[in-house]
């Protein structure tokens, strides 16, 4: 209850205040809404892996192919951009299809199924030149529209449809949690047949859960290709966009709504502001490191870890 | 025509036996220790640019990078394993990211390192032609098919005659009965991963001394041997063998039949054949409903 | 309401269960008794769908052997764990919760209340319900998640093993007004033959996966043949 008295604030200065104090420059905001689509993948990530038990290391896959969606319809067949995005998440809904019958495959093979997925679709973007523009990749995709007399191709008007994004995602997300789907969800975890025995389809809700998190990826992604207005294979489905979600949502705390967005945003930035000026070529190394040092130290974020630091210190008062 | 297809089963069969070495390499530490070792590829990458390092640094022929390789591949296999050790809870999912980190690590160093330029050996000792009849092959490929060949066939005799190797296959079928009989798992492990390690860096030389490779490499070695292990279905060497081999096959007759660009999808698509098909794959036990 | 007609369950060269024709009616408790091994609990994984049988499993008319253990429980099978399966990270009401969503597609505050009286839970219906109960109350989680899904059929699989007297005694008189209140039919696995005495209207013994005798509890109890399947195990 108490984080409901914090929302309305919190609202007010993601929404007006930041745009009022940041709005005029263009680096600032750029670094903003940058963290924010990661925040998007790192939390569509997470939702997969907490509610539906699976790790990925694919989510590239679904990035790509809404941005490619989004890129196709609107250049190729005239479809308002922001239609586009929601049909790009149903596009992304689609190739998670194809990868239902991989959800039989224990944790690590999905895992990596989920990977070589990823780079089949990677070669499939190169490949089918006549639709993706192959390597060359595809240019001048059009900006998001002035709707309402508000410019969303602005910096400002971008930031603002991302952040909307990511809040409604995250909602979303809360809500299936508190459900008695997400009760289950997180029951089946240690126990299958637990669920099964009452009436739960387990395949069918984790299969739920590919989709709804393939869907929310696959907007995001489709989102990044009307601000950055080009595509291409290699970007599309870089490995960027697994490993630093991936980093982003185990920094801050992967079991939480709240904590792959923080992660995203303060692992982005540090990257891009103190790492890059350091090791301008290779600097996911420190991501690298960063992961790995999180798994040994703290695999529940550093929120947990800071947490439980604190509690020593009470105890120790 | 027939001609075509003999040369791509040829090559793609050289092409096997590292494919081989690596996929074994992955599948041995999953055996003794249920984990995944997602840099498996990039040590092989490690070895590969040790190789390239050797020659242009010393002007040699990179086979006298192979103990240079094999000590620094081992090494970096060994931490590896320290890594995953130090792991508190459940291991299984935790080890794939935390090795996931590790190849991120590797391939970011390589990239910092030898930056992103595709390299291939200058040797002119490797790349001559080897002619078997009308089958062509550049010396480097069957030198290392034949070394390949030993190093399994060693493998092979090293896990069912030795004491270490019948350990690891103790070990990795049930723990506590091989505790109870004195053996010690984490050395066992310990063992799997340097043996591991060997063979990337054999591999990784190979690699080096008939393709090209590039930072970007690692990752996709490792996805191939996971497909590699897919197809020969849990627990059989044999079947990594002959997984290896089809893999190879699979991507050279892609390469003669359709275009070099699509060699990728090779793999890939019998991945996905084997999954929807067989999912047991070509000689696995059938694996407990998830 | 479920048929069995020669059920059998084999595991690799092991036939668990063979050929095992039984009946329970809607009103019906039925005890389900035989020595350690002897095919119960598979009885039972083959009737909720945890094990794949051969033979017939008719359940409300129903021909339920290719139905998934999912299918089995929404149909109105519901049953409890020998040893308890509370789903985990979640409070004992969640359990409930989600037992009656799924189970009956609805939802019914009052009635999960009624269950969560029933069983003697409601004082810990905050709890949660891996870490926060004992193993009387772990068990009585067992069957009130199963009565959530609103069964026809309760399987109840030896949910008195482990309790001390007091607890028995508690159970078994839970165990009565179930079969008055609920209206389920029930068939129940326990070695107490006192128990089974005091609850069923019919037993019926297993041995090595096979149907040995079926009757009153006075009839079956005092059959020389199941004596004998029993000598080493109660009546040494």
């Amino acid at each position: 209850m108490k984080q409901y008295k914090l929302l309305i604030p919190a609202l007010l200065a993601v929404y007006v205040a930041v745009p009022l104090v940041f709005g005029s420059d263009n680096y600032v905001m750029s670094l903003v809404i940058a963290s924010l689509v990661i925040g998007g993948i790192a939390l569509s990530w997470a939702l997969l892996g907490n509610l539906g038990g699976m790790v990925s290391f694919g989510h590239s896959a679904f990035f790509g192919v809404g941005a490619y969606a989004s890129a196709v319809l609107t250049m190729q067949h005239g479809v308002p951009v922001f239609l586009a995005m929601l049909l790009a998440g149903v596009a992304a809904i689609v190739s998670a299809i194809l990868m239902l019958p991989v959800l039989r495959l224990r944790g690590p093979y999905f895992a990596l199924a989920i990977l070589a997925y990823a780079h089949i679709f990677r070669i499939l973007a190169t490949e089918w030149t006549s639709v993706t523009g192959g390597s060359a990749g595809i240019a001048n995709i059009p900006r998001l529209p002035l709707v309402a007399s508000i410019d969303f191709g602005s910096k400002t008007g971008n930031y603002l449809v991302i952040l909307t994004i990511v809040l409604v995602f995250a909602a979303v997300y809360d809500m299936i949690r508190r459900s008695p789907h997400g009760l289950a969800l997180r029951a089946m975890h240690d126990s299958d047949d637990a669920t099964r025995v009452v009436g739960v389809n387990n395949t069918l809700l984790k299969g739920l859960m590919l989709l709804v998190s393939s869907f929310m990826c696959g907007v995001v992604g489709a989102f990044n290709v009307h601000y950055i207005n080009f595509l291409e294979p290699d970007y599309a489905f870089s490995t960027l966009w697994v490993t630093i979600p991936i980093v982003a949502a185990i920094f801050g705390g992967y079991r939480t709504i709240t904590g792959p967005l923080v992660g995203a945003v303060v692992v982005y930035l540090v990257d891009q502001l103190v790492v890059k000026s350091i090791i301008p070529t290779g600097h996911q190394l420190v991501l690298g490191v960063v992961l790995v040092a999180m798994i040994i130290a703290s695999p529940d974020g550093l929120l947990a870890l800071v947490r439980k630091f604190m509690r020593k210190n009470d105890a120790a008062a | 025509m027939t001609e075509l297809i003999m040369q791509s089963l040829y090559s793609g069969l050289l092409q096997g036996g590292s494919y081989a070495l690596i996929a074994l390499g992955l599948a041995l530490v999953f055996g003794a220790m249920k984990v995944i070792n997602l840099a498996h590829g990039e040590l092989v990458l490690l070895a590969a640019y040790i190789g390239y390092t050797v020659e242009s640094k010393l002007g040699v022929n990179p086979l006298l990078a192979i103990p240079v390789a094999v000590l620094l591949v081992t090494l970096a296999s060994a931490g590896i394993y320290l890594l995953v050790g130090r792991i508190k809870t459940n291991r299984e999912i935790n080890s794939l990211t935390l090795t996931y980190g590790v190849g991120v690590i590797l391939t970011n160093l390589a990239l910092l390192i030898w930056s992103a330029d595709v390299r291939a050996t200058g040797s002119s000792w490797m790349q001559e032609a080897f002619v078997l009849g009308p089958l062509y092959s550049m010396r480097s490929e069957v030198l290392f098919f034949g070394v390949s060949v030993v190093l399994i066939g060693g493998l092979w005799w090293w896990l069912s005659r030795s004491w270490y190797g019948r350990a690891v296959r103790a070990v990795s079928s049930n723990r506590d009965a091989a505790k109870l009989m004195g053996i010690n798992p984490g050395f066992t492990e310990l063992v799997s991963f340097i043996v591991a390690g060997i063979m990337a860096a054999f591999a990784g030389v190979a690699l080096f001394s008939y393709g090209v490779i590039t930072p970007a490499f690692g990752g996709v070695l490792t996805v191939k041997a996971f497909i590699i292990t897919v197809l020969a279905g849990i627990g059989s060497i044999p079947g990594v063998l002959i997984g290896a081999v089809l893999l190879g096959i699979a991507e050279a007759l892609t390469v003669t039949l359709a275009s070099s660009a699509l060699q990728e999808l090779a793999g890939m698509g019998l991945f996905l054949l084997v999954l929807f098909v067989m999912p047991n794959g070509l000689f696995g036990a059938a694996r407990r409903r998830g | 309401m479920l048929q069995l007609e020669n059920v059998t369950v084999r595991f690799g060269g092991l036939t668990a269960v063979n050929q095992v024709s039984l009946s329970v009616g809607s009103g019906d408790v039925v005890g389900l008794v035989g020595a350690n091994g002897a095919g119960k609990t598979t009885l039972f994984n083959a009737i909720s769908g945890l094990a794949r049988a051969g033979g017939r499993i008719v359940f409300d008319g129903r021909d339920v052997l290719r139905s998934p253990m999912y299918q089995r429980a929404r149909m109105g099978i519901g049953r409890t764990f020998q040893i308890p399966q509370p789903m985990h990270e979640l409070t004992v009401r969640q359990n409930l919760t989600v037992a009656q969503r799924f189970g009956t597609g609805g939802t019914d505050m009052r009635r999960i209340d009624e269950i969560l009286e029933f069983t003697n839970l409601s004082a810990k219906a905050g709890r949660d319900a891996a870490t926060g109960l004992a193993l009387s109350e772990l068990k009585a989680l067992e069957v009130a998640k199963a009565l959530a899904t609103n069964p026809k059929l309760l399987l109840l699989d030896e949910v008195l093993a482990g309790l001390e007297t007091n607890g028995k005694r508690h159970f078994m008189n839970m165990l009565k007004q179930m079969h008055d209140t609920f209206k389920v039919g029930i068939l129940i696995i326990e070695h107490d033959i006192e128990t089974i005495s005091n609850l069923c209207q019919r037993v019926a013994v297993l041995n090595f996966g096979q149907l040995i005798a079926e009757g009153t509890p006075a009839e079956v109890f005092n059959d020389p043949e199941v004596v004998k399947s029993y000598t080493g195990a109660e009546h040494a």
